[in-house]
């Protein structure tokens, strides 16, 4: 292991913490020393480590190519068990104790990887090489060539990037709501001016940088601000900023994407420098901002050149090399080469140089330089070609050197190359390409800029109500000063659109260069050997002009025929040179191609940072007072609509089948209970709480007394059954409405529609009463019984409380509300008390009935006696049945108006071969399976479907398997003989079609 | 018919009597029992703690709707009854939430506002309040309520969610230099929402009181 550190010093390694405390992680099982400070890019660079993954299709080594978010190649895998996490940027990730990163996509080692047979076949893994290989008519039986099927499992084996972990993530994802005045993106000079302006008119301000430490670039530079260096101004700047209250900065927060009506999201990584989160702590952190504006001040990505061997370990972008050496105290290499065909380059060049590292040559494309940075080329003692360009470069798994032929930079053409220069480290710099990404995402369209050879954001789109505006690099003005000219003027601009004032100017001092950011107009060295422009998916120059070739023109086209661009950078180092490629072959302006759009969000973002805490259970979960009972009796409970409720409450050793058969029985022989609190209950109240009601059901509500209760039904605009439940009048302007469990938000919504838009000038008043009533069934022969034993002030019996009567009375001091009501079929009632008091109800209940032997029962239970009797639930209210084809046309009035009334004439309706609502019987003791077809034939030949079952169960009552169903006219084939055909469980039972009133069809029971 | 001349949804509390019976000697009614139970013990925080819970059944919870032309009438009604232990928060174009210490608003407020003028509808059983305060309340809210807090003035009311879950929200004076709220949650939601409050609240420090 060698070492790559260089003496750390005032300005060397000025992200590093100067304790001198050692880091230890592992790589690919490797212990390593790094400092606190260091990514796991640059403490790999200081341990001499150069080669760190291997590329996605051919395998070929690489190593790390950038400092930043945009790295599209040292991708690894971190941590491990439910915490590894593949295809990390080793350039973003900071080193802590213990950190364990493996590389990716090789075997059986990084060093030699057997699959890097792959780049051998040269030509033959072009572009186009799987869709020209694979893709044909299907072979029959086969969903794709009978090849493909052969060889997809070896290739996918053989291609791709890190593998997700099967085990549960065992951290935590927290979310957060943040508002303000102006959002300021991006922490460099631009932005900071741009917060710094915008705090001091008294805005509220927001200030996110996606990097561990604010400053952006201002964290390495060799210029002076105010007589300090960069780095220092940085830190005292943010230190003023963030003692302001209306100021907030976070730092290892990604804005990821910009929205309508100001909305950001930003992904805050606020353990991940951590081995493990703090108690309490999230991982992650998914940052929803909305703000009235914002500064977006996100800077510009360096831009590579191609050229034959660009991507050997030890090529990279040349601001990286520089920032390894400056801000990380790091020899990128120990002979550094400089490649550029801009100023910046030489730059990069005299800063590596004063801070140790050896330059031992600078390549530029151009025919001259300003004397100034003829000057600085100088003070690095490093030998300069002018007109010239690397034409190929020398090496393994590491870079040893370049070779260096003449280029003209206004033909393109490349002369002998007749020089090679060893070097480990090539730094490359193409130009810059300013990161619009996040106000692409709003659909402004980018401008070319010919100068700088680049896009700019241009401006915002019409059909955008996001106010932003762009500062600094990012907006093409390059260079310090411009920088902060205009972050101050965005945040000027972005005052305005929050009704503030323009605060103070407050710019420092700069000494320093004033580089020209223009590049020469060259993307590409073409000099033959592999030339790769989308480092991350392995795309070359020659797929490009592969792709033109073969009628893959439009920017569109070239991405998803080569794949260039996509993957985890999202072509963030490679777009732009695509394009410049196609450009030339088609022999057009680079804008007249097509341009650069981008989609949210700007960085691979985790599944779990967006879900933040909806996992696990999906949705909230509503409780009845009595669900803590129903879980310590061991009930399995179920979502039914937002609640969990009980199955059935099994015996030991008892199947579920088992326990509500019993629970069937009891009712059906003496008295049950079970909680109904999830019913969805309305308050209805108003002088026009009546005519309200009456529009809404569809059978008649005018004349129902005080202290009665209807069955009613609601039917959907189009005529269809929408939900069912009893209501109840109370008063003679308030009703109680009770609906289904599931129904009980959409009935809401449908009453609340009504009256707010069809009939605004009702007088009503519509409220969930849900959580107010706890409400519990008391069913059974023996339920008068027990109720008379526990409820005072209220006469019980059938005259006192006839069929579908309401009355008030009291239990164990509670007042309560009894109803009469059977969903069983049984005589039955329902008591309702408050919702706090509903266990203790429940307990009161359950000591009346002890004589009786009351047994409580569940969903299971529930449903069995409903479809004995016949009475209709979600499965039957499916969204396509109408009252008559439930049997129910008589709850249809024809005297009133009534929503759904006008369209449920609709003659379809009335054809008399609808599927309508029957009951079938399984002759042969089989069981009916759910999702069972009717059909007329046997097993061999079924025909075509008749019918399908709604609800099955096994009756106790009958002594058989039963079901709902539907049936193509159903209702006059009572008696008929079918098959109930579940071919995906196998199943083929002989049924009888009968009346779906399977016991006491005359009501004798419930109404005795 | 008898029905109509008694008060609907008595509220039962603990001192409360029950009306006259006829078998049995009387009983008093059980306490109202919290839907969020043992899980809203008192616990102190492992450090200092940024937020403090506290939770309460209201004694009377109730909702007031007056008709387009009845508003001014309405909010005389509810006037009479403000004072002492009731808060009245207004949530809508003629319509109050009201809470009151006491049991009983809503046959008062029935009696005040015929239905003509106005609906009462108790919502007593219906809601828990739960009292947060604290240094980081604002921050642990906001990580699941997209409101902006740091513009609700002292007694602010706003009716938001939480994943799905109906808040009416409260602004209370400070206790001290902290921000303290109300938070007025559905009875079914309501364990659900304290266990949330209690994940959010750990990476902050969390007190029951």
């Amino acid at each position: 292991m060698s070492n790559h550190r260089l003496t750390l010093r005032d300005h060397v390694g000025t992200l590093i913490d100067t304790s001198h405390v050692t880091i230890n992680f592992t790589f690919d099982g490797k212990t390593y020393q790094g400092r606190k400070g260091d990514t796991l890019a640059s403490a790999l660079l200081a341990n001499g480590v150069k080669l760190m993954a291997r590329s996605f299709k051919y395998h070929r080594p690489r190593g790390v190519f950038t400092a930043g978010s945009e790295e599209p190649s040292a991708l690894v895998t971190l941590r491990s068990g439910g915490r590894r996490e593949p295809n990390v940027r080793s350039t973003e990730i900071e080193i802590y104790e213990g950190l364990e990163a493996i590389s990716q996509n090789r075997f059986p080692s990084l060093a030699f990887d057997a699959m890097a047979v792959n780049q051998l076949p040269g030509k033959a893994f072009a572009a186009g090489f799987y869709y020209k290989t694979f893709m044909g008519p299907k072979a029959p039986g086969h969903a794709a060539t009978k090849f493909w099927e052969f060889c997809e499992g070896f290739i996918r084996r053989a291609a791709g990037l890190g593998k997700a972990p099967l085990e549960a993530d065992p951290d935590d994802y927290a979310r957060m709501h943040a508002f303000c005045d102006v959002l300021v993106v991006g922490s460099g000079a631009a932005g900071l001016a741009a917060a710094r302006r915008a705090a001091s008119a008294g805005a509220r301000v927001i200030l996110c940088d996606e990097r561990a430490t604010a400053g952006g670039s201002l964290t390495g530079i060799a210029d002076l601000l105010g007589g300090e260096p960069g780095h220092v101004w940085a830190s005292d700047a943010l230190a003023e900023l963030a003692a302001m209250d209306n100021v907030t900065i976070l730092t290892r927060t990604t804005v990821q994407s910009m929205f309508d009506d100001g909305t950001y999201l930003a992904i805050e990584r606020v353990a991940d420098h951590k081995l493990r989160p703090a108690p309490g702590e999230p991982r992650q952190r998914a940052w929803q901002i909305v703000a009235k504006s914002a500064v977006i001040a996100t800077g510009a990505l360096e831009r590579p050149m191609v050229f034959a061997g660009n991507d050997r370990p030890g090529v990279m972008l040349a601001d990286a090399a520089r920032r390894y050496a400056v801000e990380f105290g790091v020899m990128p290499g120990r002979a550094v080469t400089v490649f550029t065909n801009n100023d910046t380059g030489w730059l990069a060049a005299r800063d590596m140089a004063r801070a140790g590292v050896i330059v031992n040559g600078i390549i530029d494309v151009r025919e001259d330089v300003s004397d100034a940075i003829r000057a600085a080329g100088e003070e690095t003692r490093a030998a300069i070609h002018l007109h010239s360009a690397v034409t190929g470069t020398h090496g393994w798994n590491a870079l040893t050197g370049v070779n260096i032929g003449s280029f003209d930079e206004r033909t393109g053409e490349v002369g002998p190359s007749n020089r090679r220069l060893p070097c480990d480290c090539l730094a490359v710099s193409g130009g810059w390409s300013p990161a619009f990404h996040l106000t692409s995402q709003q659909g402004g369209k980018p401008l070319w800029d010919a100068e700088l050879q680049a896009f700019l954001p241009g401006e915002p789109s019409e059909h955008s109500n996001t106010h932003w505006h762009g500062a600094g690099a990012m907006a093409g003005q390059f260079g310090l000063r411009a920088a902060f000219r205009s972050g101050e003027e965005a945040a000027v601009k972005a005052l305005a659109d929050a009704g503030l004032g323009e605060g103070e100017t407050n710019r420092p001092d700069i000494e320093g260069d004033e580089p020209d950011h223009a590049p020469a107009p060259v993307f590409e060295i073409r000099s033959g050997g592999k030339a790769f422009v989308d480092l991350q998916h392995d795309v070359t120059a020659d797929d490009v002009r592969l792709a033109e070739r073969e009628g893959f023109r439009s920017v569109e086209h070239l991405k998803r025929y080569t794949t260039l661009g996509m993957a985890t950078d999202q072509g963030k180092t490679s777009n732009i040179t695509g394009l410049a490629i196609m450009a030339q072959t088609r022999d057009m302006a680079i804008p007249d191609v097509g341009t650069t759009r981008f989609r949210p969000p700007y960085t691979p973002t985790a599944i779990g940072a967006v879900a933040g805490e909806a996992y696990g259970h999906l949705v909230p979960v509503r409780r009845t007072p009595m669900q803590d009972w129903h879980e310590a009796k061991g009930a399995r409970c179920f979502p039914n609509g937002p609640w969990m409720r009980p199955e059935s409450y099994n015996a030991q050793g008892e199947s579920v089948e088992q326990a509500y058969i019993r629970e069937a029985k009891a009712v059906r022989s003496s008295v049950g209970i079970v909680d109904v609190s999830t019913l969805g209950k309305i308050d209805i109240q108003g002088p026009d709480a009546t005519e309200f009601i009456n529009r809404i059901y569809s059978n008649a509500f005018a004349k129902l007394p005080v202290g009665k209760a209807r069955y009613g039904l609601m039917l959907r605009e189009d005529g269809i059954l929408f939900d069912d439940g009893t209501t109840w009048r109370l008063d003679d302007h308030r009703y109680l409405m009770t609906t289904t469990t599931a129904g009980a938000g959409l009935v809401m919504e449908h009453l609340e529609y009504h009256r707010d838009v069809v009939w605004p000038d009702l007088n009503v008043a519509i409220t969930s009463v849900t959580d107010e009533w706890a409400g519990v069934a008391v069913a059974g022969p023996k339920s008068r019984d027990l109720l008379a034993v526990c409820v005072e002030d209220c006469d019980v019996s059938d005259a006192g409380l006839p069929f579908m009567g309401v009355r008030d009375g009291i239990i164990s001091g509670i007042p309560v509300k009894v109803a009469r009501l059977s969903f069983s079929g049984e005589m039955a009632f329902e008591v309702y008390c408050g919702f706090t008091h509903g266990q203790a109800i429940w307990d009161a209940l359950l000591e009346a009935g002890e004589p009786f032997s009351v047994t409580p029962y569940g969903l299971e239970a529930l449903g069995t006696l409903r479809i004995e009797k016949g009475h209709v639930a979600g499965p039957e209210l499916d969204g396509r049945t109408t009252p008559a084809d439930l049997g129910l046309a008589g709850m249809v009035s024809d005297k009133k108006n009534f929503v759904g009334k006008v369209l449920g004439q609709r003659p379809a309706f009335a054809e008399s071969d609808r599927l309508q609502l029957v009951a079938i019987q399984s002759l042969d003791g089989q069981r009916i399976r759910g999702g069972s077809h009717l059909v007329k034939g046997g097993r061999d030949e079924p025909g075509r479907s008749e019918g399908h079952t709604t609800s099955t169960c096994f009756s106790p009552e009958l002594n058989r398997y039963v079901s709902l169903a539907l049936l193509e006219g159903g209702q006059a084939r009572h008696g008929e003989r079918l098959y109930a055909a579940n071919p995906i469980r196998g199943t083929h039972v002989a049924v009888e079609v009968t009346s779906p009133h399977m016991v006491d069809p005359d009501g004798g029971r419930m109404r005795g | 018919m008898a029905e109509k001349k008694k008060p609907a949804p008595k509220i039962a509390a603990t001192k409360r009597k029950a009306p006259v019976r006829k078998t049995k000697p009387q009983v008093i009614a059980p306490d109202p029992v919290s839907p969020i139970g043992d899980a809203a013990m008192p616990r102190a925080a492992s450090g200092n703690a940024g937020i403090t819970l506290s939770e309460r059944l209201p004694g009377s919870f109730v909702q007031v709707q007056a008709w387009p032309d009845t508003v001014a009438k309405t909010q005389a009604a509810i006037d009479k009854h403000a004072g002492e232990g009731v808060t009245t928060m207004p949530v809508g174009p003629g319509r109050w939430q009201i809470e009151s210490d006491a049991p009983g608003l809503e046959e008062a407020l029935r009696k005040a506002l015929k239905p003509e003028v106005a609906a009462v509808t108790g919502l007593t059983h219906a809601r828990v309040v739960i009292t947060a305060s604290g240094p980081k309340v604002d921050w642990v809210l906001a990580s699941g309520i997209a409101l902006d807090f740091a513009m609700m003035d002292e007694g602010a009311v706003a009716l938001t969610s939480h994943h799905g879950i109906p808040i009416t929200l409260h602004r209370l004076p400070d206790q001290g230099e902290a921000r303290t709220y109300d938070l007025y949650v559905t009875s079914s939601y309501a364990r659900d929402f304290w266990d949330w409050l209690i994940r959010a609240g750990e990476e902050v420090g969390l007190a029951v009181a």
